[in-house]
């Protein structure tokens, strides 16, 4: 089956380059979390199995400079670091249930911090780009923020046609969660959005749909 | 490159070393409108010689009547500072570029902190306007040898109100940098235009305080430095050029009829890039452009600045 319309192609096209040395630069590389040498404190944001990154974080040294661990023990896993980081991590360390309270304490960190505190950040990849989110008003560019991936591989998803961003997306092919478009789930990222774009993927063909494959676990 | 041709309106001595050009269309109409942090390449006709100059646009960058720079006297240079003081005089024709601004202020930063060393005031005097402008937080910090030789305070301490921080060195007056850079909000970025050890100073000072790389930005136009005399071969237009001690390389493959691209003439920009086929002694590299370790395997040289300390350069060009 040969697409015809710009849409279709979009797919079919990122689907065969997807097979070896495909690479669309927005897509965000993800690091391991390793301490800036340099800094005048440090902050550490993790939900789930993030906790993971931040153990290890320890493992590399415990800092001279003062550090503040920010984590929440909720998540798509049910992996929770909570006692071992107690531990390990004897002040500075602050549990929270929920993501809001996380975030809502990162912003207050955020107030009356200056240039030197150094921001790093494990998890899924939506609470990644939700704390980048939470930076951005406070003048704080998205690359100086270290980012470890963990956890799903789940993809927020926005969507061209009405604008709604839904979350956890797991397969190719999704529908939207505001317009019930069946949406193809692009690597083209945005850093403004924190999320994959996503086009209609049967607008020619209503209903004509490739295989849904669940590729994002 | 496309230029514009201006006449010298008006020439000022601000300092026994400083002169303030006034530039205007030489038609009189319109010229292009620029960004806070803009510089031009001025080209002298000089007797027997071509100087390109990069100096930075001072004016407001909503006045497009009129352009303004300034030029220190360099008395040990290759001459086109020399020449812009002794033989430029009001009514005479020049050569400009458009303006390019490879220091521009940063449109996400919450706060700007300016720092300026002597006649590296200049670009700040433009981006001042511009954060005037949109109401921007800011903080100017000048610091120069003596108040007798200083530029523009005058007209700063008029434009920036309480903004504006002064130390003259003949009075024993320095910048804390470590003071002033450990104690800035989150979002601020920190812009250094000067003598090469402040640039230096500043770029470590708030490296080693944790300031991530892009909050950092400096302007440092290196003059092209004087050297010892070298053949260059250009391997594709298959001739041989003499660079003289006092011209950069640059400038000798322009004067040997080779196009050459070129931005900022001083090290900055990497527009003028060139690919190194050979090379019998290594390079001198004085731009502040390629990396180190770039700079290491000798495969490229800005021709605008650096140098080889060899006999012998093959270039492909």
């Amino acid at each position: 089956m040969v697409g015809s319309g710009a849409v279709l192609s979009v797919w079919l096209i990122e689907e065969i380059n997807m097979e070896r040395g495909y690479w669309i630069k927005s897509k965000p590389v993800y690091t391991s979390l390793k301490w800036h040498e340099k800094a005048t404190s440090h902050l550490v944001l993790a939900t789930g199995i993030g906790g993971m990154a931040v153990l290890k974080l320890f493992q590399q040294m415990h800092p001279t400079q003062p550090v503040k661990v920010l984590y929440g023990k909720y998540g798509q896993m049910e992996a929770d670091y909570s006692d071992t980081l107690k531990m390990v991590v004897p002040e500075g360390l602050h549990i929270h249930k929920f993501d809001d309270a996380l975030l809502t304490q990162f912003q207050l960190e955020l107030r009356d911090a200056q240039m030197g505190l150094r921001i790093y950040v494990a998890g899924s990849e939506g609470f990644i780009w939700d704390v980048v989110a939470a930076a951005k008003p406070f003048g704080i560019q998205e690359m100086e923020i270290m980012k470890e991936q963990a956890d799903t591989l789940a993809r927020s998803v926005y969507c061209v046609h009405c604008k709604t961003i839904s979350k956890y997306v797991t397969t190719n092919i999704t529908a939207c969660c505001g317009c019930e478009r069946m949406l193809f789930v692009r690597d083209h990222f945005s850093r403004n959005l924190g999320a994959y774009m996503g086009l209609m993927v049967d607008a020619e063909s209503p209903g004509e749909l490739p295989a849904i494959e669940e590729i994002y676990p | 490159m496309s230029t514009i041709n201006v006449k010298v309106a008006a020439i000022e001595a601000v300092t026994p070393l400083i002169k303030h050009f006034t530039l205007v269309h030489e038609d009189g109409s319109e010229l292009p409108s620029f960004s806070g942090g803009s510089h031009i390449v001025v080209t002298m006709d000089a007797e027997g010689r071509t100087y390109r100059n990069p100096y930075s646009l001072m004016g407001s960058p909503t006045d497009t009547q009129a352009y303004h720079i300034s030029v220190r006297r360099q008395e040990s240079s290759r001459g086109g500072s020399l020449f812009m003081h002794e033989h430029v005089h009001v009514g005479m024709r020049l050569k400009i570029t458009h303006p390019v601004n490879l220091f521009s202020l940063s449109k996400l930063a919450h706060k700007h902190i300016l720092i300026a060393g002597g006649i590296g005031i200049t670009p700040f005097m433009s981006q001042i306007e511009d954060l005037k402008r949109v109401g921007a937080d800011y903080e100017l910090h000048y610091a120069f040898r003596a108040y007798e030789q200083a530029a523009f305070v005058n007209e700063l301490e008029e434009m920036c109100e309480g903004h504006l921080h002064c130390y003259a060195d003949s009075q024993g007056e320095r910048i804390d940098l470590n003071a002033l850079l450990s104690q800035q909000p989150l979002g601020s970025h920190v812009y250094v235009c000067g003598p090469s050890p402040m640039v230096v100073a500043v770029l470590e000072t708030a490296r080693n305080l944790g300031w991530p790389e892009n909050n950092i930005h400096n302007e440092e136009f290196s003059s092209p430095p004087v050297g010892e005399p070298f053949k260059v071969q250009l391997a594709k237009s298959d001739i041989e050029i003499q660079v003289p001690a006092e011209m950069s390389m640059l400038e000798a493959i322009e004067a040997a009829g080779v196009k050459a691209d070129s931005l900022c003439r001083g090290g900055v920009c990497g527009r003028c890039e060139l690919t190194v086929l050979e090379t019998d002694g290594g390079i001198e590299h004085h731009d502040h452009y390629l990396s180190d370790s770039e700079k290491v395997s000798c495969r490229s040289i800005m021709p605008c600045v650096s140098r080889t300390k060899g006999k012998r350069l093959v270039l492909d060009l």
